[in-house]
């Protein structure tokens, strides 16, 4: 499973997978990742991720000499680290004032609420990248009864913490921002602290998983936060 | 130096005038945008004219009706669109200019151009959110600045020598049309025919144009699927599955879905950053040494 190298501009280099997304690709990626950061850590500012891609930004154009490099870097073996066994519970409120699109949703997919419920929380998710939003988590793992397209014409907000559901994920808007993707339920938590860094607690290639909340532990725990847990 | 804070106040305001610095380098990993100046030329020029650090702060200004007062004595520059500058009411042709307490600053039409820059010695001082200053929504509290606001500089009543310094830039390089691009990952599944449409077509600017992104007006045929979520950068050009293209700038999210078919050349995306709506581009191929 060598990743392939493309070159897309003087300061653009792209290790890519013709790979389905899972574990072990995703396990690949993040020890790529690391032996790029100690291969390459002076000339590359950074390294964004995608399901298949990771993307680095360099400091300076890219050399004939150091293109060299690059080839002879991607052909050689890397160590694989295991994935972190670490996972974070999220509490998510599944009521239908909160999950605003919980009860169409429910009527499209022909599934009574209880039914999306259990499916959405006995799952658990793998993180493989942050993108779209800051502190959004790109989650692989959602029952395929719960796929359902996104909207055709996105919602104006969505307020941050939702749940949602679009296509064949699933994820939580960490902050508010227009969205096509179906709200199903909203977590008290905050994924994303500006005023950290990094700014979010958890990192790809950990797990997370919804655990179902009443609407009073919903308002508690917004007034009065816990720390997030985890199975460490 | 003694560093004493002024403030600029600002009397008028059109929507999306902002702080911009270097941008938050580094954080795309965790779906932070890089937001900076989205015309990195003008900006450096300005900040290498006031002899600043490189990432100093500036104003970035996108509409021509911007007044503000100044309350202590500083040097400040102005870059970027060519526009009418006045100082106290007197149209002022300088680039550099010594401001004394009380000062009134108006950047009115502009000739060239479509974002001017303010620079001021030693940079504006607004808090860093996550190593920058550039403002952006979700990260910093406000996403633009409004009338009434007050932008701390540090002020500088040592001029130095009083020459006044009348340095202005050829504004030539961005009326220039041709922007250098790189094949983008999925440029080799557009047809033969579709790549040469791309290539010999001048794209118009659409009226949606902000500081995430320019969509251009003209339709290309697209036959790419979607594709699985994939890093992107400012210069990325997206291809939607209605055919329409999007010229990704500073504040644009860090992963896309839409094809990505060329990316723009870090110096030409200032020149994107300078176009008004209704201006043309055209787009020239540069190839890179081939991978085997």
């Amino acid at each position: 499973m060598k990743p392939k190298l493309r070159q897309i501009s003087p300061i653009l280099m792209e290790l890519y997978w013709d790979e389905k997304p899972n574990d072990v690709l995703l396990n690949h990626l993040l020890s790529w990742d690391n032996a790029i950061s100690s291969q390459f850590g002076n000339e590359v500012i950074e390294v964004r991720k995608g399901f298949q891609t990771l993307s680095c930004l360099l400091k300076n154009n890219l050399k004939e000499s150091d293109l060299t490099a690059w080839q002879n870097f991607v052909e050689a073996n890397i160590e694989l680290s295991p994935l972190p066994t670490k996972l974070w519970e999220i509490p998510v409120c599944y009521d239908p004032e909160l999950g605003k699109d919980l009860i169409s949703l429910s009527k499209s997919l022909s599934l009574d609420i209880e039914k999306i419920i259990t499916l959405h929380t006995e799952q658990t998710y793998r993180i493989h990248f942050f993108g779209f939003l800051p502190g959004f988590m790109y989650l692989n793992g959602l029952d395929p009864a719960l796929h359902f397209p996104r909207k055709s014409i996105p919602d104006r907000k969505i307020e941050h913490g939702s749940v949602a559901i679009g296509g064949a994920q699933t994820g939580i808007y960490p902050t508010e921002s227009p969205g096509g993707w179906h709200v199903i339920g909203k977590t008290p938590i905050r994924l994303f602290d500006q005023n950290l860094n990094p700014p979010v607690f958890a990192k790809p290639g950990e797990q997370i998983q919804f655990i179902p909340i009443s609407r009073e532990e919903f308002e508690q725990l917004s007034f009065d936060p816990k720390p997030i847990k985890s199975n460490d | 130096m003694i560093k004493d804070v002024g403030f600029l106040e600002i009397l008028k305001t059109n929507p999306g005038t902002s702080v911009q610095d270097h941008g938050r380098i580094g954080l795309g990993k965790w779906g932070i945008p890089i937001s900076g100046v989205m015309d990195r030329r003008s900006y450096s020029w300005i900040n290498h004219l006031l002899k600043n650090d490189s990432s100093a702060a500036v104003i970035e200004i996108l509409q021509p009706g911007f007044r503000c007062r100044f309350d202590s004595y500083t040097t400040i520059g102005v870059a970027g669109a060519n526009a009418e500058i006045r100082k106290n009411g007197d149209l002022i042709p300088s680039a550099i200019i010594r401001i004394q307490p009380d000062d009134e600053l108006e950047i009115g039409k502009f000739l060239t151009g479509s974002i001017v820059y303010l620079g001021i010695a030693h940079g504006f001082q607004t808090e860093r959110v996550l190593t920058s200053r550039s403002l952006y929504s979700g990260i910093t509290l406000s996403k633009m600045l409004a009338k009434g606001d007050k932008i701390p500089f540090f002020t500088n009543q040592s001029f130095g020598k009083s020459t006044f310094s009348s340095a202005k830039k050829n504004m030539i390089w961005f009326e220039n049309e041709v922007l250098e691009v790189y094949p983008g990952p999925d440029f080799e599944e557009l047809s033969t025919e579709t790549q040469n449409q791309l290539l010999d077509t001048k794209f118009t600017i659409s009226t949606l144009a902000n500081r995430m992104a320019f969509q251009l007006e003209e339709l290309l045929p697209n036959n790419i699927s979607e594709r699985l979520t994939a890093p992107v950068y400012p210069g990325t050009i997206q291809l939607t599955s209605g055919g329409k293209m999007i010229i990704l700038m500073r504040d644009a999210q860090v992963t896309g879905g839409y094809p990505r078919i060329l990316q723009v050349a870090e110096d030409a995306l200032s020149i994107v950053a300078q176009k008004k709506v209704g201006q043309k581009i055209q787009f020239q191929l540069k190839n890179l040494p081939k991978i085997e």
